[in-house]
């Protein structure tokens, strides 16, 4: 039948198409005009839609933002694109593996000259720039910044007499005082943002095992580990908890008092605010102090989001020129007015008080910035860490079963990678 | 069973299933500042319409309109008649292993839509058809021929085939028995293909994301998911009336073609 | 489009040959180019390993090995059975319900109007709603406790019982579009030999086992080949509401193909998983269809 093999030959000459290698487009070399940005963090949008007014008077370009709520097909269109001629002058990225798995394909271009600028005008702390360094050279440039902190209900805090702890004992005196109230102390979930307590605790109690985790020197098996589980999980049986299969929005949680504390980024004011709490009054941030005492710095969760150009765009050029004008102070300070989230550029003007004093504080000699545990560990562990911390919360028991398992993934994962 | 029993029995299960509408409403009507999860059940306050604005406003929805509106109409039109035509071929025809070719046509719904992505953007974004609205009413019209060829095949079956006979003897070519004879007699089956595909499309999310960036072409619901995301953007009540906006076309369509299966045993009869 | 006037040379047997595919011609064209080329994609994929950058290298069938090798793969086919099992009982089961009971009942459109409504809804709306029902303390918690059930389980968390929660809300949506479908089934059925049955005195279970059922096979089988189609899919309600979660608890393998596929980068395992998942539903839809399809002849 005839018509049977033409379907048949349609498929194959397309297979070979697809499987035939290559794209991306040749540089237009322009350095004005508009450009197509790609984002994950699609509820931005507005706000990057606001900064095109200052973007295009100060640099004549206006980004055409393209918002993608889910952040793993994110990544796999992004990845796909290479090889289309769509690929992207501007995108948002994650640091740690994913970046460098992009950089080691030769993929992302190179923005060291723009990092050098920025660093000798004081526009970005040079200790950030080592996120964004490989084999010496930079990529991508910061487009956001987050400190994972302790958000609280003010008023839950005053009724109680308490405040804001400066040692962990404190916290957990806190934690204890709380709980005889009926007050559930912090929150949790059980699905996907299930690990900032356990990164709380490792980095906090020892920076270097926090470390050795991700680099697969340290096993999650490991005593200090295991030890560190078996306090989280007698806090768990403490009460200490907010429900795991609570589905309600963190931000309602916090205010209606499902629970007194949230551990969470900095960009959570935009979404308390919404939730109709007034910063300063209604709900106020602390650092969480080490859960070590001797450690000679408080370790601070930082989550720094990348903003990339594609080495192959045909809007390299352009893209790389947003990048220069991103990291100015005229940038950051109309992009914090937009965002409303601190600001990486220290000469930036921040609108929210309490950002500004945030961004001062961690910046000071008592405190150091470690990445967070979603990027500084490689994938495929974190999607296996993350099942068994939820699994974990579920049911809180003997943690060594859910370690191994997280472990003999681990185990495959640094095999792999010699 | 008597009538009133079978009324009654439908107003109860009706009434069930109408709660969770009934939620969605009132906790779609709360103003964001004052929400809370604590009262599900009673009605607070009434920002509707703030919200719904807010929504207009944070998904830039107003553009997609158009666009997801020609999506909805044109490629579930196109695939209910595709659909049909290869029903008529393989029941009224009795087109050769006839039940091969329904399987191939079928075989397009089996398998993860999730899994054809990636190629489908890399063959659009090869072919131009990316971002267009031509590529969109495309793949609309790709996914929804095998459920309508399904359901014409089966129910074209229904119809005894010295119908297509006696047309035959009139000296009615295919085509015209086709588009004159087993269309009309389709009709509320048509129909109903025709609505329960609009809204699947109306309500489409990933082919929409993949395929598309413009805010002309994106379709409605992929402009309305991106409001929302662990870093900040819409408040629940918010997203909630924003997903109400959206549906009201739908259940206003299912409303309007109510009378279509209201006809009782009109049809098959011939 | 159509050849209609096509001479037929080679066979006087089959006039409408030619004309026959002509008119389905159409349909297999779209689905093929549009639908059957990726999944050539796909199958290659599979026999590679490919992280989504660089060039797919090519493996065999490794990916297969791994695939049937993983404990959790078992888990994720049983929670696809049990979806399978629960869609075909319960929003099958109700959507013929109401279309029997809305049929030729004055008012019967409008009765079946709020089965709908769900179906109209847009996903996103709906995803939100019943995470609020059933979270921990949500709306269902509240309203049970207002009726003093307070010691409630924890409906998300609990294995199986958050699969089978998941199963009614997706029923919530679905029984709409399988009462719609029965509604046209039982409008094609011809009136003589119904009106012949209620001379006879049949009524209730007895017209509806003797006449009704048989003549509801062609519509039956759209719905439950559907419904089987459907649930070996299942993925958004999962995606939406537990992530699979806790742990992989209540993972289906179409929620574990994407992991593997858009989480994990792994594209060759994800691949895998979809071929196996579209064999077997393939192979279900095959054996069903073509046995309710032939009945149907003899009829």
């Amino acid at each position: 039948m005839r018509t049977r093999k033409i379907p048949l030959a349609v498929a194959l000459a397309a297979g070979l198409v697809l499987t035939a290698c290559g794209g991306g487009g040749e540089d237009d070399g322009a350095t004005t005009g508009t450009l197509d940005f790609y984002t994950n963090k699609a509820a931005w949008e507005p706000d990057f839609d606001e900064l095109n007014a200052t973007s295009e008077s100060d640099a004549d370009i206006t980004l055409n933002t393209t918002g993608y709520s889910d952040a793993d097909q994110y990544d796999a269109f992004i990845k796909q694109s290479f090889r289309t001629d769509k690929s992207p002058g501007l995108f948002t990225w994650q640091t740690g593996p994913s970046l460098a798995e992009l950089v080691d394909e030769g993929l992302v271009a190179e923005t060291t000259d723009i990092w050098t600028e920025a660093v000798d005008e004081g526009w970005v702390a040079a200790d950030m720039r080592e996120a964004y360094t490989f084999d010496g050279k930079q990529y991508c440039v910061p487009m956001n910044i987050a400190y994972w902190v302790m958000y609280y209900n003010k008023h839950v805090f005053e009724e109680q007499g308490l405040e804001e702890p400066t040692t962990w004992a404190e916290l957990d005196a806190i934690a204890e005082r709380l709980t005889e109230a009926g007050i559930t102390p912090y929150y949790q979930t059980s699905t996907l943002f299930t690990f900032p307590w356990f990164q709380q605790l490792v980095a906090g109690t020892d920076p270097e095992l926090y470390n050795g985790l991700a680099t697969g020197e340290v096993q999650y098996t490991d005593p200090r580990i295991v030890a560190i589980m078996e306090t989280w999980r007698d806090q768990q049986e403490a009460g200490w908890f907010s429900d795991a299969g609570s589905t309600v929005d963190p931000a309602v949680g916090l205010k209606q008092g499902d629970f007194a504390m949230i551990n969470f980024g900095s960009f959570f004011n935009g979404s308390l605010d919404g939730a109709g709490m007034v910063s300063g009054e209604d709900y106020d941030m602390f650092v969480i102090p080490a859960v070590n005492p001797d450690l000679a710095k408080t370790p601070v969760a930082v989550e720094s989001g990348p903003l990339c150009v594609a080495e192959n765009s045909s809007q390299k050029t352009l893209g790389l020129a947003y990048s220069e004008w991103w990291m100015s102070p005229e940038a950051q300070t109309a992009w914090s007015e937009a965002r409303g989230d601190v600001a990486f550029n220290p000469k930036a003007t921040v609108a929210d008080p309490m950002l500004e004093e945030l961004g001062t504080t961690v910046s000071g000699d008592d405190y150091e910035l470690y990445d967070r545990y979603y990027e500084a560990t490689p994938t495929p562990i974190l999607t296996v860490a993350l099942e068994q911390f939820g699994a974990f919360i579920a049911d809180p028991g003997d943690p060594l079963p859910y370690l191994e398992t997280i472990q003999a993934e681990a185990d495959d994962y640094w095999a792999d990678q010699e | 069973m008597s009538r009133v029993i079978r009324t009654g029995v439908l107003i109860v299960l009706g009434l069930i299933w109408l709660l969770p509408v009934y939620l969605l409403l009132i906790n779609a009507a709360k103003a964001p500042e004052t929400f809370t999860t604590a009262e599900s059940w009673r009605p607070t306050d009434f920002s509707l319409f703030g919200n719904i604005a807010e929504a207009m406003r944070l998904s830039g929805l107003g553009e997609s309109v158009a666009s997801t509106l020609l999506y909805a109409v044109v490629s579930p039109a196109i695939a209910v008649l595709i659909g049909s035509a290869a029903g008529f071929a393989i029941v009224a025809l009795r087109l050769r292993h006839g039940f091969a070719w329904f399987v191939a046509i079928f075989g397009g719904t089996v398998f993860p839509l999730q899994m054809i992505l990636l190629p489908m953007f890399d063959a659009y974004s090869r072919t131009g058809l990316f971002d267009t609205r031509t590529g969109m009413v495309i793949v609309y019209t790709a996914i929804s021929v095998p459920f309508s060829a399904f359901v014409m095949r089966n129910f074209f079956t229904g119809i005894a085939h010295n119908v297509f006979e006696a047309a035959v003897l009139d000296g009615a070519s295919t085509l015209r028995i086709f588009t004159r004879v087993y269309l009309p007699m389709a009709s509320s089956a048509l129909v109903a293909i025709f609505i329960l595909q609009a809204t699947f499309i109306w309500n489409d999310f990933l082919l929409g994301l993949t395929l598309s960036q413009s805010d002309t072409v994106r379709p409605i619901v992929t402009s309305l998911a991106g409001m929302q995301s662990t870093y900040g953007g819409a408040q629940m009540s918010t997203v909630l009336a924003g997903g109400l906006l959206v549906s009201l076309p739908t259940v206003v369509l299912f409303l309007c073609t109510q009378k279509f299966f209201a006809r009782g045993l009109a049809l098959g009869q011939y | 489009m159509t050849s209609d006037k096509t001479p037929t040379v080679k066979a006087p047997k089959d006039p409408y040959r030619w004309s026959a595919l002509g008119f389905i011609a159409p349909g297999v064209l779209f689905v093929a180019v549009l639908l059957y080329l990726p999944l050539l994609w796909t199958t290659f994929l599979s026999l590679t390993e490919y992280n989504g950058l660089g060039d797919p290298e090519w493996v065999g069938v490794e990916n297969y090995v791994e695939m049937f090798d993983d404990p959790q793969f078992l888990g994720s086919v049983f929670n696809t059975l049990l979806w399978v099992v629960g869609t075909l009982l319960v929003p099958v089961g109700i959507g013929l319900g109401v279309a029997l009971l809305t049929w030729n009942l004055a008012g019967g459109s409008w009765l079946r109007l709020p089965f709908l409504i769900p179906y109209a809804l847009s996903g996103i709306g709906v995803a939100v709603i019943w995470s609020f029902i059933l979270g921990g303390d949500g709306a269902l918690d509240q309203a049970l406790a207002a009726f003093g059930i307070v010691d409630t389980p924890r409906w998300l968390v609990d294995a199986p019982l958050n699969t089978v929660v998941m199963i009614l809300a997706t029923a919530w949506q679905g029984v709409g579009v399988n009462a719609l479908l029965f509604t046209i089934g039982l409008q094609s059925i011809p009136k003589e030999p119904l009106e012949a049955a209620r001379m006879d005195g049949a009524t209730g279970l007895r017209l509806f086992r003797s006449i009704l059922w048989p003549m509801l096979r062609p519509l039956t089988a759209v719905v439950v080949g559907l419904s089987i189609v459907a649930s070996l899919k299942t993925f958004d309600i999962v995606q939406g509401m537990t992530k699979g979660g806790p742990g992989r608890e209540s993972e289906t393998l179409a929620l574990t193909m994407y992991k593997e596929t858009f989480v994990n980068s792994e594209y060759g395992l994800g691949s895998a998983i979809a071929v196996f998942l579209t064999v077997v539903t393939l192979a279900a839809a095959i054996l069903y269809l073509r046995e309710q399809l032939s009945r149907k002849h003899e009829a």
